[in-house]
């Protein structure tokens, strides 16, 4: 972390690819997820709580859940859980960029909206400003995930792009992971963190929802960086 | 699915998403350190989890293979590489399997 809020213009490093350009795939496989989302969500739960969803929860990992409940026929009690599980991990992404955070409480507020999986993982490689990485590249994938759900409203269907965005999800982490795994030490901690929550997906699918967070959680436990 | 559900559904999304930032003080260096070394694990598993299915199974095979692509480009440190490996492992999963 070199640069503090209020500091005017890009604080890009001369290795970092302008954010424009680190974000615009992001954007684009946002945008996909939308589109799918639309299509899946209009036949779930109607056009106009569809586009609502995307508007006032902004979360895809959770209204995609939501959406399969809904069609499992799960009542409110199993939606809120999901909420409750799927968002344990916004906490803890919130207290990893806390640190490079250094703006008012009511801008950190503001920002929160924004604080995504991808916009933290923008956030964490670049020198910038935490809450100026989320204020900038928030409002783009906010943008791009409400046009992909109303393309996906009014397209009719998409279904062609359901498999491929069902691929997108597992990219873009693996993505992720690569842009914030700093040295090799990171790297062990990534791959076993990994295989454990794929071990405690295969077995006991029900916890597939906290695994992530637990697991990281124990991998990141003993020191040591090198 | 009514409204005030979904205002309860985004009210907790909204939440959890600040009381890090809202709530929590700038931590001390070594929470600090230890906090670091968690994006990289937290972001691999949830790409592990995105690969198997709700029921324990794997993903199609195309699903696997775009992660496998993925991977093969991690050491670029890219997220646009990372798509590109996909993009390709998935093509590949869905011309010749």
């Amino acid at each position: 972390m070199t640069a503090a809020a209020g500091n005017a213009g890009d604080e890009r490093s001369p290795s970092e690819p302008p954010l424009a350009v680190a974000l615009a795939p992001i954007a684009a496989a946002i945008f996909v997820f939308g589109a799918v989302y639309g299509t899946v969500g209009a036949r779930v739960m109607g056009g106009p709580m569809t586009l609502l969803s995307s508007a006032i929860v902004f979360s895809g990992a959770l209204q995609f859940s939501i959406a399969g409940l809904l069609l499992a026929g799960a009542g409110a009690p199993a939606l809120l859980a999901a909420a409750l599980t799927l968002n344990m991990r916004h906490v803890l992404l919130g207290a990893v960029l806390r640190p490079r955070i250094h703006t008012s409480p009511l801008q950190r507020a503001g920002a929160a909206w924004f604080l995504l999986d991808e916009t933290v993982g923008l956030a964490l490689t670049r020198d910038d400003d935490a809450a100026r990485i989320l204020w900038r590249a928030g409002p783009v994938c906010y943008a791009a995930w409400l046009a992909g759900t109303g393309i996906g409203l009014v397209g009719g269907s998409v279904d062609a792009l359901q498999s491929a965005a069902e691929a997108v999800f597992p990219v873009l982490f693996i993505g992720l992971a690569a842009l914030s795994c700093r040295n090799r030490s990171g790297a062990v901690r990534a791959v076993t963190a990994a295989l454990i929550t794929g071990a405690v997906a295969i077995l006991w699918p029900d916890a597939r929802a906290l695994a992530p967070v637990f697991a990281a959680i124990a991998v990141a436990i003993p020191g040591g960086d090198s | 699915m009514n409204v005030a559900l979904l205002i309860a559904l985004a009210a907790i999304t909204y939440l959890s998403r600040a009381v890090s930032l809202v709530l929590m003080p700038s931590p001390p260096p070594r929470l600090e350190r230890f906090l670091n070394r968690i994006p990289a694990p937290l972001f691999a598993s949830l790409a592990a989890v995105s690969v198997i299915e709700s029921s324990g199974d794997f993903a199609p095979l195309p699903v696997l293979l775009a992660a496998a692509g993925a991977l093969v480009m991690t050491p670029r440190r890219s997220l646009l590489a990372a798509l590109i490996g996909g993009v390709a492992g998935y093509a590949l999963g869905e011309v010749f399997f």
